[in-house]
C-alpha cells in the first residue's frame, strides 16, 4: 500500500475513535431541541402549502407553530410512555419474560437430567413470569457469564438479571435496580484437606483461583491487603474451566461464595477430600435486579419476590393455595379474595398471588427443592435465610434475615 | 422528420470522470453518513438508558487483582496503569506468539514441499488438523494438558533451577539491580548493535571491493559481544554490582509455590501453545504458497549454478517467495493478537479480561472503547511495520 494512503487511513480510523470518545465523554443534550422542533415544523408547513400559493407567509408561520405544539406533545407523551409501563406492555405483547441466568451452578442454574434449565435464580424467573403472564414456563432464558451480567442489565435486553448478583452500590448505581435480597451469602474459601489449612488466614503466600467479573475478585484483594496474605490469584471466565483447574491443584483454594463453593463441591472429582473454611470475608446479599428507568416493572419484580416470601410466612404452599375468602384477612388480601395491595395501580391481576404460588409454591418451597433438601443442601433452620418471623405468631421470630415491604 | 446525425460526443453520465467522481463522492457519503448513524446510535442508547460514560475512573485505585502480569502492579495502581498492565500482557503474548509461529509455520511450510515424502506427509496432516478445528477447543485441549502436569508440590524440578508443574514454568531469569546501571548497560548494548551494524557493512563492502576480508556476519556478532562484555565489566566495577543478577525460582511459603526467576503460569503456556500452533498451521500454508509462488527456473538455474540446496532455499527462492509471503503473514499475525483475547477462558489475564472486571467498578462503555483502541493501535502498528518492509523488499520499479 502506498505509504501516504496508509498514513491516511491511520488519521482516520484514529480521528473517529477519538471523536467517538470525546462525545461521550462530553454527551451534552440529547432528543430534539426547542430550536430543532420549531425549525422541522416549518419545513413541514411549507411543504404542506407548496400547492397552496394563496396562503401569506403569515399564515406559514402560524400553522408552522400550531404544528410545533402537537410535536412537542407527542415528544412528552413518548417520554412519559418510555417511564411507565414500558416494560409490562413489551413483555405481555411480546409473550415471554427474558431473565440473565446460568445453567452451571447446581442449585442456583443448572441443567437437570430431562436438560431443563432449573434452579433457585431460574424459579424466581418462572415467579415472574406466572405474575405478568399467568404461564411460569412463558421464560427465556440468556446464558450469561459473570462478567457479562453488567453490560446486559444496563442495555436493558433483559427484563431481569438474576444470576447470584451481589448488591453493590456502584452496581445499584451503574448497573440497574436491586429489588430484593433473596438470598444472604458471604464469600468463603474451599481447600484440599491435606493441606492441613484451618482457616483463611493461613492462606500466606497460597494462589487462589476466582470468577472473572465478580464482587469476590474485588474482595479477594481488600482480604489479601489487609491480612498481609499477599495471594496470587488465577483469574478463569468460565465456572467448569476453574473447578477443573482447581480439582488439578494448579491452585491452593478457590474462593466464591459460600453456597456456590458447596453446590461447586459436588462437581469435584471427589469432594470428601475438600473443606470449607470457616471464614467469611464478606457480606453478599444476592437478588433480582431489573434494568434502570422503569418504575413499574421495578416495583412489580419487589411485589413478586414478596409475594413469595409473605406465602411462606402465611403457611400458604402451591397445594393449598386458597380460590375463596378464607376469613383470615392477611390471606386473603394476598390472595386477592378481599382488600387489594396494590395490584391495579402495577397493572397486575387482583388473583395474581394464587398464579404465583400455584405455579412456583412460596419461598420456602423454592428453597427446599433447590438449595435445601432436595437440592445441594444448604442448612438453612436458624440461619440468615430463615424468614425473620411467622406472620401467625409476630412475637416468636425465627431469626432469619428474609422479610419483604409489607403487602398491604 | 429525419435524425440528426451530428455527433454529439459521450453522454455526461458516461463520462469516465464523471463516473468515478459520482462514485467516490457516493460512497464517501454512504462511509460519513454510516459512521455517524453508528456513533449518533450509540451515544443516544447510552443517553436513554443513562448508562454510566466517561473518563473520569482512569486516575482511581483499580484494587483489583491481576493474575500473571509482566509489569510490576500493585492493587493501589490507578485504572489507567492497570490499563496499561493488562495491555502489555497482551503485547507480549503476542509479540511473542507472532515469533515463534514465524518460525514453526515456515518450518512446517517448507517441510510441507520437501521431497521425503514422510515428512511432507505429516506436514500436510498437521496443516489439515490444526487450521480445521476452532481455537477455543485447542485452547481447552492444552490447557487440559497443561492441568494434567503433577501439581506444585509434586513438580518437576531440573537440578534446583527449573520447574515444571501444572501451575506453570519457572525458569531463572535476569533480576534488575539498579535502575541506573541496569538502563546503562541496555543502552550499551543498542549502541554495541549499531556498531555490529556498521561492522558487518563495512566488511560487506570490503569483501566486494577486495574480494576477501573476515567473515562480516561472525565480526559483526563479534563486535556486539565485545563492546556488551565491556560495558557489563566497566559498569560492574565501577558500581559495585552487576548491571543484572540472576534471580533464581524456589519454592516459598506453607504451599510451595514458585517465586522469583521467571513464571510462565499455566495459563499462558497453554495460551502459547494453542496460539502458536494454530497460527502457524495458516503460516505453513502461506509459506508454501510463497515458494511454489517462484518459478522452477529460478532453481534450475541455481542447481545449474552449483548452489546447495540451502543455499538455493536462502538466496534464490525465499527472497523472492517474501514478496508474496508478507501480505497474508501481516494478517496472520493481527489474527494471533485478537485470538489471544480468548485467554480468560483458560486463567490468563490478558488485556480484554481484565477490562472485563474493570467493568464492574467502572462503565463498559468506556472500557470497550478503551479496548477496542487498544487493540487497534497494536492492529496498526504491525500494519504499518509490515508494509513498510514489504515495501523495502518488493520489486523495485524503474
Amino acid at each position: 500500500m502506498d505509504p501516504k494512503m496508509l498514513k491516511n487511513k491511520v488519521y482516520f480510523v484514529v480521528a473517529v475513535l477519538l471523536a467517538l470518545a470525546v462525545t461521550l465523554a462530553a454527551c451534552g443534550g440529547g432528543g430534539l431541541s426547542e430550536e430543532d422542533v420549531e425549525e422541522r415544523a416549518q419545513t413541514l408547513a411549507a411543504e404542506r402549502m407548496t400547492d397552496d400559493t394563496a396562503m401569506t407567509e403569515a399564515d406559514v408561520e402560524e400553522k408552522a407553530q400550531m404544528l410545533a405544539q402537537t410535536m412537542v406533545a407527542q415528544q412528552m407523551q413518548d417520554d412519559q410512555m418510555e417511564t411507565v409501563g414500558n416494560r409490562l406492555q413489551a413483555v405481555m405483547d411480546r409473550g415471554r419474560v427474558i431473565c440473565a441466568s446460568r445453567n452451571d451452578v447446581p442449585g442456583y442454574g443448572s441443567l437437570d437430567d430431562a436438560g431443563n434449565n432449573v434452579g433457585f435464580d431460574i424459579d424466581l424467573c418462572r415467579a415472574l413470569a406466572a405474575a405478568v403472564l399467568g404461564d411460569p414456563n412463558a421464560i427465556e432464558i440468556r446464558l450469561i457469564t459473570a462478567a457479562e451480567r453488567g453490560p446486559t442489565i444496563q442495555s436493558g435486553e433483559v427484563d431481569m438479571l438474576v444470576r447470584t448478583v451481589t448488591w453493590t452500590t456502584s452496581r445499584d448505581a451503574q448497573w440497574g435496580n436491586y429489588a430484593q435480597t433473596m438470598f444472604y451469602d458471604g464469600q468463603g474459601f474451599m481447600v484440599r484437606k491435606d493441606l492441613g489449612v484451618s482457616s483463611a488466614m493461613e492462606l500466606q503466600e497460597a494462589s487462589v483461583c476466582v470468577t472473572l467479573g465478580t464482587t469476590t475478585e474485588l474482595n479477594l484483594q481488600d482480604f489479601s491487603n489487609q491480612n498481609n496474605l499477599n495471594l496470587t490469584v488465577v483469574t478463569f471466565e468460565d465456572t467448569d474451566a476453574l473447578v477443573a483447574a482447581y480439582d488439578s491443584q494448579q491452585c491452593d483454594a478457590f474462593t466464591n461464595d459460600l453456597s456456590q463453593l458447596a453446590a461447586l463441591r459436588t462437581a469435584l472429582s471427589n469432594p470428601d477430600d475438600h473443606v470449607i473454611l470457616p471464614d467469611t470475608i464478606s457480606e453478599e446479599p444476592l437478588g433480582p435486579v431489573v434494568p434502570h428507568g422503569d418504575d413499574q416493572w421495578f416495583d412489580i419484580v419487589k411485589t413478586v419476590m414478596g409475594i413469595l416470601i409473605y406465602a411462606e410466612a402465611y403457611g400458604v404452599t402451591a397445594d393449598n393455595v386458597p380460590t375463596e375468602a378464607t376469613g383470615d384477612t392477611k390471606v386473603d388480601r394476598l390472595f386477592g379474595l378481599g382488600g387489594s395491595f396494590g395490584q391495579d395501580s402495577l397493572g397486575l391481576d387482583e388473583t395474581v398471588a394464587q398464579d404465583v404460588i400455584g405455579a412456583v409454591g412460596n419461598y420456602g418451597e423454592i428453597y427446599d427443592r433447590n438449595l435445601g433438601p432436595d437440592g445441594i443442601d444448604l442448612p438453612r433452620e436458624n440461619g440468615r435465610n430463615a424468614l425473620w418471623a411467622n406472620a401467625r405468631c409476630t412475637d416468636c421470630p425465627k431469626g432469619g434475615q428474609i422479610y419483604a415491604a409489607p403487602l398491604r | 422528420m429525419s435524425p440528426s446525425l451530428t455527433y454529439k460526443g459521450v453522454p455526461v453520465w458516461r463520462h469516465t470522470q464523471v463516473i468515478q467522481w459520482t462514485t467516490q463522492f457516493v460512497s464517501g457519503i454512504l462511509v460519513v453518513v454510516l459512521v455517524s448513524w453508528f456513533a449518533a446510535n450509540m451515544i443516544n442508547a447510552v443517553q436513554d438508558r443513562e448508562i454510566p460514560h466517561g473518563f473520569s475512573f482512569l486516575d482511581r485505585e483499580y484494587q483489583t487483582p491481576i493474575g500473571q502480569h509482566f509489569l510490576p502492579y500493585e492493587s493501589s495502581d490507578t485504572f489507567l496503569y492497570a490499563f496499561i498492565v493488562a495491555a502489555t500482557n497482551t503485547l507480549i503474548v503476542s509479540i511473542a506468539g507472532v515469533v515463534l509461529a514465524t518460525l514453526l509455520g515456515t518450518f512446517i511450510g517448507i517441510a510441507r514441499l520437501s521431497g521425503n515424502w514422510i515428512i511432507s506427509r505429516i506436514a500436510l496432516i498437521y496443516v489439515e488438523f490444526f487450521r480445521n478445528v476452532p481455537l477455543l477447543v485447542q485452547l481447552f485441549f492444552w490447557f487440559y494438558i497443561v492441568l494434567a502436569l503433577p501439581p506444585v508440590r509434586e513438580g518437576y524440578v531440573l537440578a534446583d533451577r527449573l520447574y515444571l508443574n501444572n501451575a506453570g514454568l519457572s525458569i531463572p531469569w535476569l533480576s534488575v539491580s539498579g535502575l541506573g546501571s541496569s538502563l546503562g548497560w541496555i543502552g550499551l548494548v543498542v549502541v554495541a548493535i549499531v556498531a555490529g551494524i556498521v561492522v558487518h557493512r563495512w566488511l560487506v563492502i570490503r569483501e566486494i571491493r577486495r574480494g576477501s576480508a573476515p567473515d562480516p556476519l561472525l565480526m559483526g556478532i563479534a563486535t556486539v559481544f565485545v563492546i556488551g562484555a565491556v560495558g557489563w565489566l566497566v559498569i560492574a566495577l565501577s558500581s559495585g554490582t552487576a548491571p543484572f543478577t540472576v534471580s533464581l525460582p524456589s519454592p516459598h511459603g506453607a504451599f510451595g509455590r514458585i517465586s522469583d526467576g521467571f513464571t510462565m503460569s499455566g495459563g499462558l503456556m497453554a495460551l502459547m501453545l494453542g496460539l502458536v500452533i494454530y497460527t502457524a498451521s495458516f503460516i505453513a500454508e502461506i509459506v508454501r504458497a510463497g515458494i511454489q509462488s517462484v518459478s522452477r527456473g529460478q532453481i534450475e538455474a541455481a542447481r545449474a549454478l552449483g548452489l546447495s540446496n540451502a543455499r538455493t532455499l536462502r538466496q534464490v527462492t525465499l527472497p523472492q517467495a517474501m514478496r508474496v509471503i508478507v501480505p497474508p503473514l501481516i494478517s496472520q499475525f493481527l489474527n494471533l493478537t485478537k485470538n489471544s483475547s480468548l485467554a480468560g477462558a483458560i486463567g490468563f489475564s490478558d488485556l480484554t479480561n481484565v477490562a472485563k472486571t474493570m467493568t464492574q467498578t467502572a462503565p463498559a462503555v468506556s472500557i470497550f472503547l478503551m479496548i477496542m483502541a487498544a487493540y487497534l493501535a497494536m492492529s496498526l502498528t504491525y500494519s504499518l511495520i509490515g508494509n513498510l518492509y514489504n515495501k523495502r523488499i518488493s520489486i523495485e520499479r524503474r
